[in-house]
């Protein structure tokens, strides 16, 4: 395979998922994956959650004014500056330390591990699995994500729902599966599923024939165990 | 008043909910305190600073915890915004963003002095151990260098490429989301993206070659 594209390597640096193609790519590929590591340290070195726009405002003390005042001259003019903490109390040291955790980073190490995972599965495709369903995962809604599904048999008999989904990582919640009925009343959870390539196993006892949707959605991280009613994508299984 | 702020498109700092009870009817928008401190007006430094004084001393107690070093910092980015106003640019992004934008080069000065401070303290251990030898080098902590040299060169940088790389650094977004927030082509999103990367390795390149020279 060609190397991958400039940008994508340049997205890889970011953290943000590949498509499989260049996943696996990157993975065999020395000369990509030094090129990521030499755009990855710009990356290391301003992404830090110090830097983050998004953050908890936290009102200075009045000394901190009268400070400014003092350097500027411009204590004269000041009329509307708040005297006391007026717009957000003071948070114990401890709140201010809970960041929220970058993206940058957690997903360098997930995009590690998917492109193993990846690299691992082109591998057993060849010999010890055989596939046995699959289809491709269409947007719905406004979603602009896509993804592949397939279902493969290992030796030992067992199934796996392996899930490559192209989309972003999901905000303050989390992406799911679920195997649907065709009526699409009934749906079995499998499980969580990330951008990048996931493989879920397939309960015992399942046939695919009376279960042959996948539908991925949109979780919120809610504790409720139900569908949420956001789809991301679906697809038909081709038994 | 509050329909009329307009939408941020790029820039590093998401609208600020306004405080509607400390502000009066005469006071200006944004955009008009923006303008306003361009234009040396005193009055616009303190309505600043009633704004958006919480967001940037938020950002130097994440970085330092409460206290005189987050104190610090931030009368630092208010002075020195008040006397670089002829620097600030309102065609290039919002007041706040700068501001934001000024306080990272803050906390990393600090971070910076503590690194230099801690060098020469190891280093005066050192010689009070009479330790023979060439001078001592303690441990240089390269990357506390290397983030104020790239947030120089985010400087240096046009928009939009500016705002697209500030949303994947300090807000996280993914190309995608940056395409859709600011209504640019993917591709041209991600050509940005891709050269500012090649920028910011050219410019640790540089640097780091003028360093062990």
């Amino acid at each position: 395979m060609e190397h991958c594209e400039p940008e994508q390597l340049a997205l890889a640096a970011l953290g943000e998922p590949l498509p499989s193609d260049d996943a696996a790519h990157l993975a065999a590929c020395e000369t990509c994956r030094a090129e990521v590591a030499s755009l990855r340290r710009g990356v290391d070195l301003l992404a830090v959650p110090e830097f983050a726009a998004a953050g908890p405002s936290i009102a200075p003390p009045p000394r901190v004014w009268d400070a400014i005042a003092a350097a500027t001259g411009a204590s004269a003019a000041a009329t509307g500056v708040p005297r006391s903490p007026a717009v957000v109390p003071e948070p114990a040291p401890d709140n201010v330390r809970v960041l929220r955790p970058r993206r940058s980073r957690l997903l360098l190490a997930a995009a590690a591990v998917v492109v193993a995972a990846g690299a691992g599965a082109i591998a057993l495709n060849r010999d010890d699995v055989v596939t046995v369903a699959s289809t491709t995962l269409d947007p719905l809604d406004s979603s602009r994500a896509t993804g592949k599904a397939s279902v493969v048999e290992e030796d030992d008999g067992s199934r796996v729902l392996r899930i490559e989904l192209d989309a972003p990582a999901a905000e303050d919640a989390f992406y799911e599966a679920w195997l649907a009925d065709t009526s699409a009343v009934g749906m079995i959870p499998m499980g969580t599923v990330r951008p990048g390539t996931t493989s879920l196993t397939v309960p015992d006892g399942v046939d695919l024939a009376d279960w042959p949707t996948v539908e991925i959605s949109v979780e919120p991280i809610d504790g409720d165990p139900q569908h949420s009613g956001v789809s991301l994508v679906r697809g038909a299984l081709d038994t | 008043m509050l329909l009329d702020r307009r939408r941020l498109h790029l820039g590093s700092v998401p609208d600020v909910d306004p405080v509607p009870a400390l502000r009066g009817a005469s006071e200006p928008d944004d955009q008009e305190v923006g303008r306003r401190f361009g234009e040396g007006e005193e009055q616009a430094l303190a309505w600043a600073y009633e704004r958006w004084a919480g967001q940037v001393h938020g950002m130097a107690v994440r970085a330092f915890g409460p206290g005189p070093d987050a104190e610090d910092v931030t009368q630092q980015v208010f002075v020195s915004a008040w006397t670089g106003r002829s620097g600030y640019r309102q065609e290039s992004g919002p007041l706040p963003a700068w501001l934001v934008g000024i306080c990272r080069h803050k906390i990393a000065d600090t971070w910076a002095r503590r690194d230099r401070q801690r060098r020469e303290n190891e280093a005066a251990v050192v010689d009070a151990q009479a330790r023979p030898g060439g001078p001592v080098t303690a441990g240089v902590d390269t990357a506390v260098a290397d983030r104020v040299a790239l947030l120089d060169e985010l400087e240096l940088l046009g928009q939009p490429q500016r705002g697209i790389i500030e949303l994947a650094f300090f807000e996280d977004l993914t190309h995608a989301q940056i395409a859709a927030r600011t209504g640019l082509p993917l591709g041209t999103v991600k050509s940005h993206i891709r050269r500012t990367l090649e920028r910011l390795r050219a410019r640790l390149e540089v640097d780091g070659g003028a360093l062990r020279a």
